[in-house]
């Protein structure tokens, strides 16, 4: 395993450098070609009553007046540099506000993943225990969950369980239980997705022959769940998982809009609505750093679990499985 | 600003849902209060103490003070945080603040500001009349080099402002300017700390550097998401005209962002919350039987309504607007749009402005009047109803105007009642970015501009009407009407506010009889859904609530 290691981690992680930075560039390209730009829609509001040579003279305090190559070149030369330049919306640095929102944000994104991850393995092991009717009934459970607008069970969690019950305040965003009602609301979508998989992999791996050879050997259903067929079903998920970490950042605006918590979610929302060009090219390459890694753990772990799988490049790999 | 500029669409699926669960939502409510009984109006003895909890549906942009004081959002945050010059209340009448009286030349070229002695920001920086100077100069011309905006509505005419001694201050101007005492009580023009106006950017943008005078100071905020204000307890200068004076009655207001129009209301109906901002309209008559306060303010400023383009054909002939004018059934959109907390409209200037006089004889539904105005223009009806002349159909499109939530529901009902008059009308609705580049007032495309707009004294009628003195020229017709001309210009450039109440209500009625504009209704802006524990609220001119008088009483 330890050969070809060290470049394919070099290649991985110079993949990872050009797709940050074609990230930050593809995020330019996108909000340039929309029209206007958020400092002007403000100024051209008839309410507010500005002159066209008092707008021309804010529009150019932003450069905005400038040629689009000219303003991405500066925005990346900065970008190379660490400096995430200042908000167009809130005139605050934005490394300043990302800083702000991350903590609330990885919060939820982890009580999420912990609760999906649970739900995921209760229906799983729930599928092949439980007696008939309940197991086969458990397996449409996750198209279900998958059907179910995330907003509608955020709203509906919040109806109950704060306004029904009283059980916490829906305005106390911080608090455990609203944290863990989010958290549940975006779970409940994650943990459809590894369920189904999960399923999946333990319907096929209960089918191989080293199965039928347990059970001959006159192991019960639950030792046989957890010694043998566990390992390997659980493995997909890895995978499943380091790619949900960006469908968790993008169900975490709703999420984060319904609970009126702050964090990333919320501040994408607010940047797209107003177009705010410096903070969106910043999360979206924090989303591609926190994408590249984890994909990238995710393959350095792989191996460890699962011998049959090598770093050796294609061309050169012998058979090994 | 009439709404946010961060109004989204909601998708049908997403609003039906959201309809489900506000019935729900109600229901349960209803339910869960039908024992508590009736309670709110009384008022009984004010108490000092209790926090406050007011839900709005968004914390705006940046907080640096010039760029933002207008905002819909933080307007209500600098209203407790900053003190102004003069007061405004909710009808229009302007009244002593910080500056105890004023003098004026018999020109109104020149403005003598007598201020407050002993008034301090809450860093300990007196507020006297340096403080207002630096004030007045950035409201007027903000500073590009640090992209800080001038104040837009502040008198383009202002010259400068100086010192006289630490509690007079000099203003002057290019032109008469009547309408610079009442812009002081505008949701600009608030004062702030000389040390927090010479900041960079970025640090102004840091809301806790802002420091004001007001009644409450910020004890703490995070972006988009609350303020926290705490009271000022040696706040001692309040407009005298105010039933509460000394510092403010409770401690704690909590300004938390729920972009969620449900969950706003749903806190309040359940007592998490005192206040919720912009409720439904439609919900409010529910709320109130069951015990809740409503409140509907108007902003002072015109009506909702269209300027019609005159260059703009069949638009140039009178006959035409005036059936414009007449053949809309403005009750009708009060009952299908609105509730009865909108008033229709007297005139194009809203009824609570300070000169503003009941024209609406002049422009009252009459769709047989409106179908003969047209007769007589020469425009016959067609077989399918519409009218032609000459083979050209009478066309109109209307562009809602997406500043104000209500508009494109507004103008559908329009442009059904004008296609039973013979008018072949289309409706082009666009995003606020697409609206502010194509959809502008006068441009030969645009045959009725929907105005939204409102402004604290009434010289900024005849400041825009017709293109002297760089106005706006929002009936195209420049500056051929002598007449209009004549009292726009007065009216703008008055110096004395008795006869330019004359001289206002004769524009009102010539404008209305000569069909520039169709009025349609009163605008209310903001709308407050109110614990019945909460007492004596203030609104003021701009229809933002004032919890400096208020107080919370035991009862829930």
């Amino acid at each position: 395993m330890s050969r070809g290691y060290l470049p394919f981690a070099l290649r991985r992680a110079g993949q990872a450098v050009l797709v940050i930075l074609l990230a930050y560039v593809a995020t330019f390209v996108v909000i340039s070609v929309l029209p206007g730009d958020p400092v002007t829609a403000t100024l051209r509001n008839p309410q507010n009553g500005f002159t066209e040579e008092q707008i021309a003279r804010i529009v150019s305090y932003y450069g905005l007046d400038r040629p689009v190559l000219v303003q991405l070149w500066e925005a990346l030369s900065r970008f190379v540099t660490g400096d995430l330049g200042v908000s167009l919306r809130s005139n605050r640095p934005v490394a300043d506000m990302i800083g702000e929102v991350v903590p609330s944000t990885l919060v939820l994104a982890g009580a999420s993943l912990g609760l999906a991850l649970l739900l995921a393995f209760g229906i799983a092991f729930g599928v092949r225990y439980l007696p008939r009717p309940f197991g086969p009934a458990l397996r449409s459970v996750p198209s279900l969950f998958l059907s179910v607008p995330g907003f509608l069970v955020g709203l509906l969690l919040i109806q109950i369980f704060s306004f029904g019950l009283g059980l916490f305040r829906a305005i106390d965003a911080d608090s455990p239980w609203a944290t863990f009602f989010a958290a549940l609301t975006l779970g409940v979508w994650v943990s459809a997705q590894v369920a189904e998989v999960l399923i999946a992999n333990l319907d096929r791996e209960a089918e191989q022959d080293y199965a039928g050879v347990a059970r001959a050997r006159g192991l019960g259903q639950a030792r046989l769940l957890l010694r043998h067929l566990l390992k390997p079903s659980a493995l997909p998920v890895v995978t499943v998982l380091a790619v949900m970490i960006g469908e968790v950042l993008g169900g975490a605006v709703i999420t984060e809009a319904v609970f009126g918590r702050t964090g990333l979610g919320s501040l994408v929302e607010s940047s797209v609505a107003s177009q705010d060009l410096p903070v969106l090219q910043a999360v979206v390459s924090l989303a591609a750093v926190v994408f590249v890694l984890v994909n990238l753990l995710a393959d350095l772990v792989y191996p460890l679990l699962d011998p049959r799988v090598t770093v050796v490049r294609p061309e050169a790999r012998v058979a090994v499985a | 600003m009439t709404t946010s500029r961060t109004a989204r669409r909601v998708p049908r699926a997403r609003r039906l849902v959201q309809a489900a669960i506000g019935i729900l939502t109600t229901v349960l409510v209803a339910t869960a209060c039908a024992g508590g009984g009736a309670q709110s109006a009384g008022s009984g003895t004010p108490q000092d103490g209790g926090d406050l909890t007011f839900l709005i549906d968004s914390l705006g942009d940046t907080w640096i003070p010039n760029n933002s004081a207008i905002s819909s959002f933080q307007g209500h945050i600098w209203g407790h945080v900053t003190d102004k010059l003069v007061y405004v209340d909710e009808n229009g009448k302007t009244s002593p603040w910080i500056a105890t009286s004023w003098d004026q030349n018999a020109d109104a070229t020149e403005f003598t500001l007598h201020l407050r002695s002993g008034v301090t920001f809450s860093d300990g920086t007196p507020l006297d009349a340096a403080a207002v100077v630096a004030n007045l100069d950035m409201w007027s011309k903000g500073d590009a080099s640090r992209g800080i905006q001038p104040i837009g509505l502040f008198p383009k005419t202002y010259k400068a402002a100086e010192v006289v001694d630490p509690a007079t201050v000099k203003v002057t101007f290019t032109s008469p300017t009547l309408g610079f005492i009442p812009t002081l009580g505008y949701h600009g023009s608030i004062l702030i700390s000389p040390k927090s106006l010479a900041l960079p950017a970025d640090q102004q943008a840091d809301l806790k550097n802002d420091i004001g005078s007001g009644p409450y100071v910020v004890e703490s905020w995070k972006d988009s998401d609350s303020v926290v204000l705490k009271k000022r307890p040696d706040y001692d200068w309040a407009p005298p005209v105010l039933s509460h004076q000394g510092p403010a009655r409770i401690d704690t207001i909590t300004y938390k962002q729920v972009s969620e129009q449900q969950v706003r209301t749903s806190s309040v109906q359940s007592g998490q919350a005192d206040v919720a901002y912009n409720p439904s309209p439609k919900e409010l008559e529910s709320f109130k039987t069951q015990g809740f306060g409503v409140a509907a303010p108007r902003y002072l400023g015109f009506v909702n309504g269209f300027a019609i383009n005159t260059k703009v054909a069949p638009f140039d002939d009178v006959k035409v607007r005036q059936a414009l004018q007449h053949g809309i059934d403005r009750q009708e959109i009060l009952n299908t749009v609105y509730t009865p907390d909108w008033l229709a409209a007297t005139s194009f200037i809203q009824s609570n402005v300070p000169g503003a006089t009941d024209h609406s004889a002049d422009f009252a539904f009459d769709a047989a009047k409106a179908e003969s105005l047209l007769d007589e223009a020469g425009w016959a009806k067609g077989p399918d109803g519409t009218r032609a002349k000459n083979g050209t159909p009478l066309a109109l499109t209307l562009y809602p105007n997406p500043y104000l939530a209500t508009s494109k529901a507004v103008d559908e009902l329009v442009a059904q009642q004008l296609r039973k008059i013979g008018f072949k009308v289309d409706l082009q609705a666009f995003d606020v970015v697409t609206y502010g580049q194509r959809i502008k007032v006068g441009s030969p495309t645009v045959p009725a501009y929907e105005i939204t707009r409102s402004f604290i004294d009434a010289g900024t009628v005849g400041g825009v009407l017709t293109d002297a003195n760089k106005g706006e020229n929002w009936f195209g017709v420049g500056q051929s009407d002598q007449k209009l001309t004549q009292l726009a210009t007065d009216v703008a450039g008055a110096s004395d506010p008795n006869a330019r109440n004359t001289q206002l209500d004769e524009l009102q009625g010539y404008v209305l009889d000569q069909g520039y504009f169709v009025p349609l209704t009163q605008i209310v802006q903001r709308l407050y859904l109110q614990s019945p524990r909460v007492h004596d609220v203030t609104y003021n001119g701009l229809a933002y609530a004032n919890y400096y008088t208020a107080w919370i009483g035991d009862q829930r």
